[in-house]
């Protein structure tokens, strides 16, 4: 598509309008909220993991002082999911997992609240909790969804039975043939990961009303029209009863990538007609996080000595908890992460949610990418030390480009991964043998490479030019933080319609203004509302182009839109303010105003390779490139990070110390994640981590200067070019790391995080590895779809 | 119980019980929400506020103990037009993101270089661990307080081509 503008025009370090309030204390999130009259409610939650429902009594909370109002599960009987109906609201017959709400109070004050919740009568006949996939996968393992085959399908096509509650595969090519050759080296590796919790500072957070027979929910969210979708379903209300707002949100990292708190406020709103806040505890946040997932992953692969990879198979188990949630539509991914990177002759994938009686998890962040990247490339470096090749040459020869398939047969265009790895080495030197240091520590380095996509879909943008020669931007795109809807979005309305970004006023969310919208996640808001913002400006500077063509009495085409004016091309000073134009338009038609929408463009794969999948092939994909050199201390197996590097294809940088931001931010995260951030379940089936005390988080000592590449050119259908820079950062960090250890101790890697305990095992090789036992090396025996 | 707290200048009557903390008070009762209530466990920084000019978790806090101090918290430590000089280089090297720790990074950050005016970056390090952030990485942070430092560093180079 050719611009109407320069690209230059709408790339700036743009600074951020909202900053100077959050740095005064004053910008007021949904955990801000209040006003006279408001209740505050509580949730009575389970304390055990599974078992049957004998009794919910809440007679002796409803006389308690200030107590309002009840919910519990009849008022709430529909189920909800992502692909399949498996989620009630409040657990009916059975619980599934310690936390799971049983009812909500409103009350007048949030002590009283809590204590109408404790004060509820619950009986639980418990049942023996299946806590972990190799236990829920066991031969004679009893369903924690005995009624799965009668769930509501909302997205046909996958298999699933027992307590697999979603089965993608891939089957691209011969791998039986590939694995019989007599010239390949086979290289099996397992690998496991625990969960990450995201810690937003702002937990999930709800306020709702119920007026003129309309729910208004006004909450801490990523995704307004989810909320809206999903409140309506499980109150059996049409959608159009329920209106979402968003304000700051203090957080999200893929947590409130899903509806959560607001269809319980919006309940307790009807019965009691008063505003109702529903506020996470921290306890109850972290207890209750829809963390990134639990894996267990096996990958086989025959490789050539020359090193093609002829063949892999790969088995990822996802630990969903107690119902599907997004780990459904996330065993989508698997196809293109750990599917990804590099040309396989032939593969096989398989990719499962599998149910657990545990807290359900979430998205979070470059979601499976993350651990799948991890295992990719531990395995990848564990087939060049097979065949004796150099990691860096190995992988040169090997990454995707221009033409290549990938593990679904979408082809990929443009060579991206090969020039960054040219470039990483070009700029970082080549590597060095591992070495004991004079400190006696042992050093390490690695480069590894990472795909992830832009989870595109459709947005929706309106633009009206005001009289002042402002615009208001009108989308459902939230402010989580990124800075996306007040630097990127604003510098590309600026830049089409000739303004300076700030006279483009950007709306915060409301489903009542704006139109769909899927969500700020995925790394989609730059590209998918900026490409329905753009749009929408197309409309808008036609409309004024026309009025000042008139006006100027020159053809539209030799009409420029700059500095708040339009001019006659390569004549400033020529034309008039575009303020003019706007008023001599609202004599001549009225106010100008645009629409624009976007959706994914639909990239094709090879037909017949995926099943199961929400996404065949990735519209826009990422690559990422990252380089790190550690230290670790063979006495004690601490790991220090001493160096990190991150080249990060951003197709074109708007605002590249935004980026910069996204990058420092996105990496300490993943430092987290490969290190120290670690959750353990205990026998109840509860987090062992309740807090901050327990679940330690990156501090400042955690962290170093990031050094940064953005790499731009690569092709992407973004607006100017772009893709997300937010999600991607934290892709390779577990990776990269883990890499790097194994590259220093000289033993392979195969669990996340690397805390210090666990490097010691593997240094003195006491750590018993990770044997999967629970899965074949009989890829099909793995599968529902493909088990005879 | 009844007792006199002073915030932000002006003294606010208090009645109720002082186990309380303050920043349950400061939120709930007296609707100044800077301060934000994140980990409730003392080890986040992100309620912080100024107890006669020293950085104090408020989470923590009874009220009980706080007559006749000096409580300052974000919302008197400035205005709009006259931001103090961390704020500015907060603003002027766009490191706020989510925001949610930034009022309590600010108070106890301002006085850090109040008290220590040329730091190093590891100094600054050490001195940031009780405000934790989710979302920024820290450093861009460190880099923005090294610029005010005056320890002839200046402003430190942040964008690059
Ligand atoms: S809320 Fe007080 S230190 Fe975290
Ligand atoms: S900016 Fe989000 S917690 Fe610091």
């Amino acid at each position: 598509m050719t611009l109407p503008y320069p690209p230059n025009t709408a790339v700036m370090n743009l600074p951020r309008r909202d900053a100077k309030d959050k740095l005064l204390g004053r910008t007021r999130y949904t955990v801000d909220e209040s006003s006279h009259g408001m209740l505050h409610a509580a949730a009575r939650r389970s304390e055990t993991a599974s078992g049957r429902i004998v009794k919910i009594d809440v007679t002796p909370a409803l006389s308690m002082p200030g107590v309002k109002a009840i919910a519990t599960r009849e008022d709430a009987p529909g189920l909800h999911g992502i692909g399949i109906a498996d989620h009630p609201l409040f657990a009916k017959d059975v619980v599934r997992y310690h936390g799971e709400p049983l009812a909500v109070v409103a009350a007048t004050t949030l002590a009283q609240a809590r204590a109408a919740a404790a004060a509820i009568l619950v009986e639980i006949d418990p049942i023996a909790p299946i806590l972990t996939m190799a236990e829920a996968l066991a031969k004679d393992a009893p369903l924690i969804h005995p009624d799965w085959a009668s769930y509501e399908i909302l997205r046909e096509g996958a298999a699933r039975g027992g307590n697999i509650a979603w089965e993608a595969t891939v089957v691209r090519g011969d791998t039986d043939a590939a694995f019989a050759r007599d010239d390949v080296i086979l290289v099996e590796g397992t690998y496991r990961v625990g969960r990450q919790s995201h810690v937003p500072f702002e937990p999930r957070a709800v306020v709702a009303a119920y007026e003129d027979g309309r729910f208004h929910i006004h909450t801490s969210t990523q995704v307004p029209w989810t909320v809206r979708h999903v409140t309506a379903k499980i109150l059996g209300v049409p959608e159009a009863a329920v209106h979402v707002t968003v304000p700051a949100v203090g957080g999200g990292f893929g947590l409130k990538f899903d509806c959560s708190l607001e269809p319980f406020a919006a309940i307790l709103a009807r019965k009691t007609g008063r505003k109702v806040s529903l506020v996470n505890s921290r306890r109850e946040e972290q207890m209750t996080c829809l963390s990134r997932e639990n894996a267990d992953i096996l990958i086989r692969s025959a490789v050539t000595p020359e090193g093609d990879i002829v063949g892999r198979e790969a088995t990822v188990l996802m630990d969903c908890g107690a119902y599907g949630g997004e780990q459904v539509f996330l065993t989508t991914m698997t196809a293109h992460t750990l599917g990804g990177n590099y040309r396989l002759g032939s593969v096989k994938i398989a990719s499962q949610a599998v149910y657990t009686n545990t807290p359900p998890n979430g998205a979070f962040r470059a979601c499976n990418g993350v651990y799948n990247t991890f295992a990719l490339e531990c395995h990848t470096d564990e087939i060049c030390k097979a065949i004796g090749m150099d990691p860096v040459a190995f992988r040169r020869r090997n990454v995707v480009g221009d033409g290549d398939i990938g593990a679904t047969g979408q082809v990929f265009e443009g060579d991206v991964l090969g020039p960054m790895l040219d470039l990483a080495i070009d700029t970082y030197g080549p590597h060095e043998r591992a070495k004991k240091g004079p400190d006696g520590r042992l050093y390490g380095r690695a480069t590894t490479v990472g795909t992830w996509f832009i989870f595109v879909g459709p947005s929706s943008a309106t633009v009206n030019l005001n009289v002042d020669g402002s615009a208001t931007l009108v989308t459902s795109g939230v402010e989580i933080g990124s800075g996306t809807m007040v630097q990127s979005l604003p510098q590309i309305v600026a830049a089409n319609l000739g303004i300076h970004p700030d006279a483009v006023i950007v709306k915060t969310a409301d489903t009542d203004a704006s139109g769909r919208d899927l969500g700020v996640g995925g790394g989609r808001t730059t590209v998918s509302i900026g490409a329905a913002s753009q749009e929408a400006c197309a409309e808008v500077r036609s409309k004024l182009l026309a009025v000042a063509s008139q006006m100027l009495q020159t053809p539209q085409d030799d009409l420029v839109l700059a500095q708040g004016r339009v001019e006659i091309r390569d004549r400033p000073g020529s034309g008039t303010t575009i303020q003019t134009v706007i008023a001599q338009a609202e004599l001549e038609h009225g106010p100008i105003s645009g629409s624009g929408a976007f959706t994914a463009p639909g990239i094709p794969a090879m037909p017949g390779c995926a099943a199961g999948h929400f996404i065949d092939a990735i519209d826009i994909p990422v690559f990422a490139v990252h380089d790190c050199d550690v230290a670790v201390d063979p006495d004690t197996g601490k790991v220090e990070v001493l160096a990190y590097r991150v080249i990060q294809d951003v197709g074109r940088a708007l605002n590249p110390r935004a980026i910069h931001g996204q990058i420092q931010g996105g990496v300490t995260q993943g430092i987290g994640y490969a290190l120290h951030e670690e959750i353990t379940i205990n026998a109840e089936g509860a987090f062992d981590q309740t807090g901050f005390s327990s679940y330690r988080i990156p501090t400042a000592l955690d962290t170093l200067p990031i050094d940064y590449h953005l790499y731009e050119g690569a092709p992407s259908c973004g607006p100017l070019g772009t893709k997300g820079a937010g999600e991607v950062p934290i892709l390779n960090v577990g990776a990269t790391i883990a890499c790097a250890v194994a590259n220093a101790i000289g033993t392979p890697v195969n669990a996340l995080p690397l805390t210090a305990p666990r490097v010691l095992g593997l240094i003195d090789g006491l750590s018993s590895g990770v044997d999967l036992a629970h899965l074949s090396r009989h890829w099909h025996e793995n599968t529902i779809a493909f088990s005879e | 119980m009844v007792l006199t707290l002073m915030i932000n200048g002006d003294p606010v009557p208090y009645h109720g019980d002082p186990r309380r903390s303050l920043l349950e008070v400061l939120r709930d009762d007296l609707h100044l929400t800077g301060a934000k209530d994140v980990c409730g466990e003392g080890f986040c920084g992100a309620c912080i506020v100024q107890i006669d000019g020293v950085p104090k978790v408020s989470c923590l806090l009874p009220v009980g103990r706080l007559a006749g101090a000096e409580i300052t918290t974000i919302e008197g430590v400035s205005n709009s037009e006259t931001l103090t000089a961390v704020q500015k280089a907060f603003l002027e090297y766009d490191v706020v993101q989510c925001g949610m720790c930034f009022p309590g990074m600010v108070l106890s950050m301002t006085h850090f270089m109040a008290e220590n005016p040329s730091p190093t970056r590891a100094e600054l390090k050490s001195a940031m661990t009780g405000n934790i952030c989710r979302c920024t990485g820290y450093e861009r942070i460190i880099d923005a307080l090294l610029s005010l430092g005056s320890n002839g560093l200046g402003p430190v180079e942040e964008v690059r081509p």
